[in-house]
């Protein structure tokens, strides 16, 4: 290589979160120059405190909508779509911009795909106006990063055998089930009871500690919360800080990259970027890797339109920001009351700290008439209602006729609330079938404070979807029903979740279908992976966090062979 | 029942663990955000007077809990106001809606809010909250009151952690202390970038 040829680094990855760690870490250990542009703050463990203000009532960890935000495109009662930004509805989009992203503040429950999942298409056929597909590749080329990163990420749990139980290259996890709060025997009996087979839930958690990080200390403030031992596996404390060590990793928060220039041959040359002063920065590197999201990395590339790529880098077939995917499904509620209990049973039930560490893979896929036969279903996960007492006590302030609750009959309730009974909560997790009425783009009228258009999503979901969770929801309502609860109901909705996002920029075989490759590379750009969950082509029917490691874990050692 | 008993067992063991990792409560030199408690509440005067005898109506003390004086609201309000992330407009809000609180008290009752019975409040305050802008500000100083209540004591609020306390609330630990409260994490908060509290 001349000296006119070098570049600043091997590798540029944009991003700092599940998608990029195992990209950065595991090419920082090979020894090649990596330099990660991340656009929040670095924090560490000694700056996350249980403090509901920071992590669930300000934007501490997430930019002030004022200053970023998206547009949001729901559909009207006539078939319309109406468009509103979020600093006017106030529906916060974002998740964590912070180095290690959102997997800082992930409650990690982990599952993998089963072999079935890769062909969703081939084994359950089509479905009316969604753009169901095979995957690229197979549970056998995933299973070694599955398996890769429950040593690498920390991932505690228990194989039980069971009918959808995933073929394993190793006998079990690395690390052993976290503790387990006294509720989950009242699960399992129940579902004992119902003939039912209770599973426990694989955590990103350590029970043990392993080099730098502590194990779990079991505060009962987990999801939404940085941990402040290092026993949940985010990017950073997992990945991040041993690349670091290794002098090969350079990482530079409060870098906010808004384009990728490319060239005649359609190659990416420089990263641009804003720096904490709002400065023009740019780097050079052989290698560019995005992973800053699904909808921020579909932003980022439709915003790096080039002279082979008018419409943006990886779109001249319009693919890119398509099939944009969330988590569908649900969640669910039944109350249980001290005062029915005998005195150590209500002790037990009020318990802070362990976890709830069960779920149903029943229904992962099902036979049922009314989905006319054999269907793909999902997964139900149970959890104690989140300690967080603010959010709690809000849910009083309003009288059912929209008038506020305050004074002594506030109080009355507060009290109730807080002290009568323990809440046993379940989440539903089924597909969210890929539309052509859920996708990204650029809104043109709305900037972020450096005055780049911002992603504008339209959030369209197929019928179907309901249907599959409201069926998951009444299984999960029964086990509920068995165990005794009381005020038992659930919601299931076509409202997505912001925390779990994907697709936006598929995989596949054929570029006019797909913008990456099956290596999640952009196909017509020989320089440019993409290996957050934009790569996804059908969501899964699990929380995605550890197909996002094994992914990533997978490309980076394609990624490896190159540089 | 047996399981129970295993619950027991567990839970006992659980709690030891617990309690050898983390000091069950530091009331002893706990720092806290902004002014004392005492200098807070002496020598009110509007807006802040009104403030603290709205909140206490909105929270009153009774026998066996707190009030908002009890939990120090106003300090939590005032440490708020003054926070750098806090809209300006936000502040502005707060203090404009005690004027037309006492406007409204002086047209229908020839006095101020604070020389109003309780039953007077009551009905003026529900009269406020028929109009929307009234009610945006009674919801936003119902959502401070709520985070006076029950947010960590470094903020003012919560005073010697009698909301959690009357609430049975078990908190988290590590909690902390004045030096890295929210807004002083992030590193990139400056006076321009301003944001609405979630309501």
């Amino acid at each position: 290589m001349s000296p006119l040829d070098a570049k600043d680094y091997d590798v540029c990855v944009v991003g700092s979160g599940a998608g990029a760690g195992p990209v950065i870490s595991e090419l920082a250990k090979a020894g090649k120059s990596v330099l990660v542009l991340e656009k929040g703050p670095w924090l560490t463990e000694k700056d996350f405190f249980k403090d509901e203000m920071a992590c669930c009532r300000r934007s501490t960890y997430t930019p002030s909508l004022n200053d970023e935000q998206h547009v949001l495109e729901e559909e009207t009662r006539d078939g319309g779509w109406v468009s509103e930004p979020t600093s006017e509805s106030g529906w916060d989009f974002w998740n964590g911009n912070v180095v290690g992203g959102a997997s800082n503040f992930m409650s990690g429950f982990f599952y993998r795909l089963k072999p079935k999942y890769f062909r969703l298409l081939s084994e359950f056929g089509p479905i009316k106006d969604a753009n169901v597909v095979d995957w690229p590749i197979s549970y056998d080329d995933m299973e070694p990063y599955f398996t890769k990163a429950e040593t690498e990420v920390g991932i505690s749990g228990k194989v039980v055998k069971h009918k959808f139980q995933e073929p394993r290259s190793t006998q079990d996890f690395p690390y052993p089930p976290t503790a387990e709060h006294p509720v989950v025997k009242r699960i399992d009996k129940a579902c004992d009871e119902l003939q039912l087979q209770s599973l426990p839930t694989p955590r990103a958690i350590l029970s043990k500690p392993e080099g730098q990080r502590n194990s779990c200390e079991y505060s009962g403030y987990c999801g939404s919360y940085g941990c402040s031992s290092g026993a949940k596996g985010s990017s950073r404390a997992a990945l991040l800080d041993s690349a670091v060590s290794t002098g090969h990793c350079e990482i530079r928060p409060h870098s906010k990259v808004f384009k990728l220039k490319s060239n005649a041959q359609g190659k990416v040359v420089e990263a641009l970027y804003y720096d904490k002063q709002g400065k023009v920065q740019s780097v050079t590197a052989n290698i560019f890797v995005v992973a800053c999201h699904a909808i921020e990395t579909s932003r980022l590339l439709l915003a790096s339109s080039g002279p082979k790529h008018p419409n943006g880098l990886g779109n001249n077939y319009a693919q890119l920001g398509k099939n944009l995917l969330f988590s569908a499904g649900g969640s669910g509620t039944g109350e249980f009351h001290y005062k029915q209990m005998d005195k150590l049973s209500a002790t037990a039930m009020k318990t802070r700290g362990p976890f709830v560490n069960r779920g149903l893979q029943e229904w992962y896929y099902f036979n049922d008439k009314s989905f006319g036969g054999e269907a793909k279903g999902g997964v139900i996960d149970f959890l104690l209602r989140h300690p967080n007492p603010i959010s709690k006590a809000m849910s009083t302030r309003w009288n059912d006729n929209d008038t506020l609750n305050w004074g002594h009959d506030l109080k009355r309730d507060l009290k109730a609330v807080f002290t009568e009974s323990q809440d046993l909560r379940f989440e539903v997790f089924n597909d969210w079938l890929p539309t052509d009425n859920c996708f990204v783009s650029l809104d043109n009228s709305v900037k972020d404070k450096w005055g780049s258009a911002v992603a504008k999503v339209r959030l369209g979901y197929h019928e179907h979807d309901l249907k599959v969770g409201e069926f998951l929801a009444a299984k999960a309502e029964m086990v509920l029903k068995q165990m005794g609860a009381t005020n038992i109901r659930s919601s299931v909705s076509g409202s997505p979740p912001a925390n779990l996002v994907a697709g936006g920029c598929r995989f596949g075989n054929d570029i006019k279908t797909s913008v990456l490759d099956a290596d999640c590379k952009v196909h017509d750009v020989e320089n440019l992976y993409v290996t957050d969950g934009s790569f996804m082509p059908t969501g899964g029917s699990v929380p995605y966090t550890w197909t996002i490691y094994a992914n990533a874990f997978r490309v980076a050692d394609i990624i490896k062979q190159r540089v | 029942m047996n399981n129970d008993m295993i619950n027991r067992r567990q839970f006992i063991q659980l709690i030891a663990a617990l309690s050898a990792s983390w000091p069950l409560a530091g009331l002893a030199g706990e720092q806290i955000l902004g002014r004392s408690h005492d200098e807070i509440y002496q020598n009110l005067s509007d807006p802040w007077l009104t403030l603290a005898e709205v909140q206490e109506h909105l929270f009153p003390a009774d026998a066996s809990s707190p009030g908002a004086k009890d939990i120090s609201a106003l300090r939590f309000l005032s440490n708020m106001l003054d926070a750098p992330d806090t809209d300006a407009e936000e502040r502005e809000f707060i203090f404009k809606g005690v004027g037309w609180l006492n406007d409204l008290a002086k047209t229908t009752h020839q006095k101020t809010f604070i020389q109003l019975s309780t039953d007077k409040k009551e009905s003026i305050l529900r009269k406020i909250e028929s109009s929307n802008a009234g009610s945006r500000w009674l919801s936003l100083m119902m959502s401070y009151l709520i985070e006076a209540l029950l947010s960590d004591p470094v903020y003012g609020g919560n005073r010697n952690r009698k909301g959690w306390e009357w609430l049975e609330h078990i908190p988290g630990y590590p909690t902390p202390s004045p030096q890295n409260v929210y807004f002083r994490l992030n590193g990139s908060f400056n006076e321009n970038t301003r944001r609405r509290t979630k309501a």
